[in-house]
């Protein structure tokens, strides 16, 4: 028999590895700092930098595209080689890959504390570096591909084809959700508005937990179980059915991050039944993987890589049970906005890719280096440590959700609102945040433990830079009995067919999108228009421009759901047809503050003045942080003209050459509240950036108010 | 607004059946290519993991090489 001699590059697995450990550090680190913020607000450090609006965005891309996005690609490089029995296509292009990735964390980790973000939750960064993010995965994704149409192994491993399945729609989902128009270097807007940027921002949100987050560790599931287990994965036809399902449905369910909002109500149906229906091909796959373990419990025992496995799959049991339940609009009415949906994405994060990635450091480490693993009993502390973490994130988080979700919708017996400020509901929560920063705090020592346990198991071995392998020339399908053809027409007909199978699950993917998307430009011909809606004057956009550079809306929604508690506390609810001019929308996912839809005219300029220069001023206990460096900086006049112009080539209806005109509107509206100021007793100028965030809220949604009067300056905008 | 939209918008309504039509089309074409597998090619497949080749210790003089 022909042999083939050649060899596995391993220095880039242990790159994306040190990677891996390196962020995550970090991106937990961030995490317990925003959470420790939520009840101590001087952690906020008074610093533009470092407030939770910006750091929150900064903790999320961390930990999600830098800590998962490195494991990921670890366990990708070390299996796919294996799997494919062959090197990967190319060097160079891994490399490439590697410090391209590196490079773009590092542009966020600068980016977002600048404020440079477009707002929208896991795509926050701006036009440049999304890019660089789509050259990279082009770059990662030709690798993949080449390395397995060069493979030796003639049938594909269900593993790869989750890897391929990641890969296409990774790329379709961020250059999908990224289309902007810039209006500046780090400064852009995206070409959908309102409803429209809604839907397109949650189905790539929810599609990034499913094709970033689970997809890929799904596929490294199937390969490293298996070979910590030592047994073949349960069953593989199980496998095929649970790939095929849950990649056809995941793509459905992103409206169901949309339950009661303005998105009609068909769409918001649509995503909910198919994010019940997921549960089975997601149960499908974790019982899949925990019974591959029949037989071999007494090594689960033994084994701390094992342990991390077991609990990792676990809890992405425990939360693709718990996501279709929150999907379920009667729950959701509950739970959205508060800290259960918190709760929710860390008993996934944490456990289920956390621990998951945790598990394959540990396996992969000693590999490398040639020996045994420096001390099972420190890998036994972490997992005990860390879980115990994980417990004290999680049941808090819940207890605090439901908390704040029955208090917002309980009213007296006499019909109102049993707890009509919503600061005292905030309140209740700290005794809650408290015991999730002690939670945070074990699960990064046991990183920390981690960490040492490995940089030692390094230190003791000899790094195998290149593992020699000799394997049959073709090895086909030689391990087969029977006549090749039978059958040819089945699955096994596919699975030698990687481009097949590619376009086969890029048509999976695109039907869900498409479903959902289609019907997003009905819904554009269909919103009905309303009348006082127009677009914002040239000092309302430099203000919402604040907004979004704050990341307001990280704690703050815009969006009163059709509840009477809602109603009662914010006033009318959010129709469509308010949004329209909405670059990008910013409904927001969390309540950690009240909601700002129907700010506008409820509080004097002086308030929000006050309120923005030291919230504790208006709103005592309030954990808002200070803004103060709004009243001194100055509003960025050179950005109105281009920030106009862009607005205008997304679809808002300013007149042609209004740019001229603009610097006029916003001087005479910034006149306007400075002299309105005046009456309270507070000197200020009107070119600081304070006066334009005021205009902005003042302006938010008092279009539909019927007696709303229009500020002079923007009689020019009238549609 | 809902119901505007429900009833000048046509052939919405399609897209909730067309959508459930197509999952069922998609979860019985995998059922079915899943059972038609030959008991063999399964176990063959469902081994690739454990199997990664036979490794030699590495030696940096050895030139045979196809990468």
């Amino acid at each position: 028999m022909n042999q083939d001699t050649f060899r596995y590059d391993n220095r880039i697995v242990r790159a994306f590895a040190i990677a891996t450990v390196i962020w995550g550090l970090i991106g937990f680190l961030a995490g317990l700092l925003i959470a420790c913020q939520l009840f101590l607000p001087e952690l906020n450090l008074n610093l533009q930098y470092t407030t939770f609006g910006r750091l929150r965005p900064l903790h999320t891309n961390a930990v999600i595209f830098a800590f998962v996005g490195n494991g990921l690609f670890m366990g990708i490089y070390y299996s796919l080689q294996r799997l494919c029995k062959a090197r990967m296509f190319s060097d160079g292009l891994g490399w490439f890959h590697f410090w391209g990735w590196q490079a773009i964390i590092v542009a966020a980790a600068v980016t977002l504390p600048l404020g440079l973000t477009s707002s929208k939750e896991y795509a926050e960064l701006e036009w440049p570096i999304d890019i660089a993010i789509a050259v990279v995965w082009v770059a990662f994704t030709v690798n993949l591909m080449g390395t397995i149409v060069k493979r030796r192994e003639k049938h594909l491993y269900v593993a790869i084809w989750f890897y391929i399945a990641t890969a296409v729609t990774v790329a379709l989902l961020h250059i999908g959700n990224s289309l902007a128009v810039p209006a500046g270097l780090f400064k852009s807007y995206s070409i959908y508005a309102g409803v429209q940027d809604a839907l397109v921002q949650w189905w790539y949100g929810h599609n990034a937990v499913a094709f970033f987050l689970t997809t890929p560790y799904l596929g490294l599931m199937y390969y490293f179980l298996p070979k910590a287990a030592q047994r073949p994965v349960f069953s593989y036809r199980l496998s095929i059915i649970h790939f095929w399902g849950l990649i056809f449905i995941y793509i459905w369910a992103g409206p169901h991050h949309l339950l009661y909002t303005a998105l009609p109500d068909w769409a918001q149906s649509l995503g909910m039944v198919f994010s019940v229906m997921l549960v089975a091909p997601s149960w499908g796959g974790m019982l899949n993987g925990l019974l591959t373990l029949r037989g071999a419990w007494d090594r689960v025992r033994q084994d701390p890589m094992l342990k991390f496995m077991v609990v990792a799959l676990t809890a992405y049991g425990m939360a693709t049970l718990e996501g279709p339940l929150l999907a379920i609009k009667s729950v959701n009415a509950l739970s959205h906005y508060t800290d259960w949906t918190i709760a929710h994405v860390h008993t996934g994060a944490l456990g289920w890719n956390g621990f998951f990635t945790f598990s394959m450091l540990y396996w992969l480490f000693p590999r490398l280096y040639r020996t045994e693993l420096y001390s099972v009993k420190l890998a036994n502390w972490h997992f005990w440590v860390a879980l115990l973490g994980m417990m004290f994130y999680a049941v808090p988080m819940y207890w605090s959700g439901i908390t704040q979700g029955l208090m917002w919708k309980q009213f007296t017996a006499d019909g109102f609102l049993q707890y009509p400020n919503f600061l005292e509901t905030v309140l209740q929560l700290f005794p809650m945040y408290r015991l999730r920063a002690i939670g945070g705090t074990l699960y990064i020592i046991g990183a920390f433990i981690m960490a040492y346990n490995l940089w030692k198991t390094a230190q003791a071995g000899s790094f195998e830079a290149e593992s020699e392998v000799v394997v049959p020339a073709k090895i086909s399908s030689q391990a087969e009995t029977g006549t090749p053809g039978k059958f040819a027409w089945g699955h096994r007909w596919l699975e030698a067919r990687p481009l097949t199978m590619t376009v086969l699950a890029f048509v999976a993917v695109l039907v869900g999108g498409l479903v959902e998307i289609v019907p997003m430009y009905l819904v554009k011909e269909n919103v009905p228009t309303i009348t006082g809606v127009r677009p914002y004057t040239p000092l309302e956009v430099m203000g919402r421009d604040l907004y979004i550079r704050e990341g307001c809306v990280g704690c703050h929604s815009q969006m009163v759901r059709p509840f009477r508690s809602e109603t009662e506390r914010y006033g009318e609810y959010s129709k469509a047809g308010e949004f329209v001019y909405d670059h990008p929308f910013l409904w927001g996912s969390k309540r950690t503050g009240p909601d700002l839809h129907r700010i506008g005219g409820k509080y004097p300029d002086a308030w929000h003045f006050n309120h923005m220069d030291n919230p504790r001023s208006t709103s005592p206990g309030s954990m808002m942080p200070r803004y103060s460096w709004l009243l001194d900086q100055k509003i960025d006049m050179a950005a109105v003209g281009p920030r106009i112009a862009a607005l205008r080539s997304v679809g808002v209806p300013y007149p042609a050459g209004y740019e001229t005109q603009a610097m006029v509107d916003l001087k005479q509206q910034a006149s306007v509240i400075v002299t309105g100021l005046k009456t309270a007793r507070i000197e200020t100028q009107p070119d600081r950036e304070i006066i334009a965030l005021i205009a902005y809220l003042q302006r938010l949604g008092t279009d539909i108010k019927a007696s709303n009067p229009i500020a002079p300056a923007t009689v020019s905008l009238q549609p | 607004m809902i119901k505007n939209i429900l009833t000048h918008t046509g052939g919405i309504a399609l897209y909730g059946i067309v959508s459930i039509c197509l999952f069922f089309a998609v979860f019985a074409a995998a059922v079915l290519w899943t059972l038609a597998q030959r008991a063999s090619h399964v176990r063959h497949m469902g081994e690739l993991p454990l199997n990664d080749g036979e490794i030699r210790p590495f030696s940096p003089s050895v030139s045979k090489t196809h990468e």
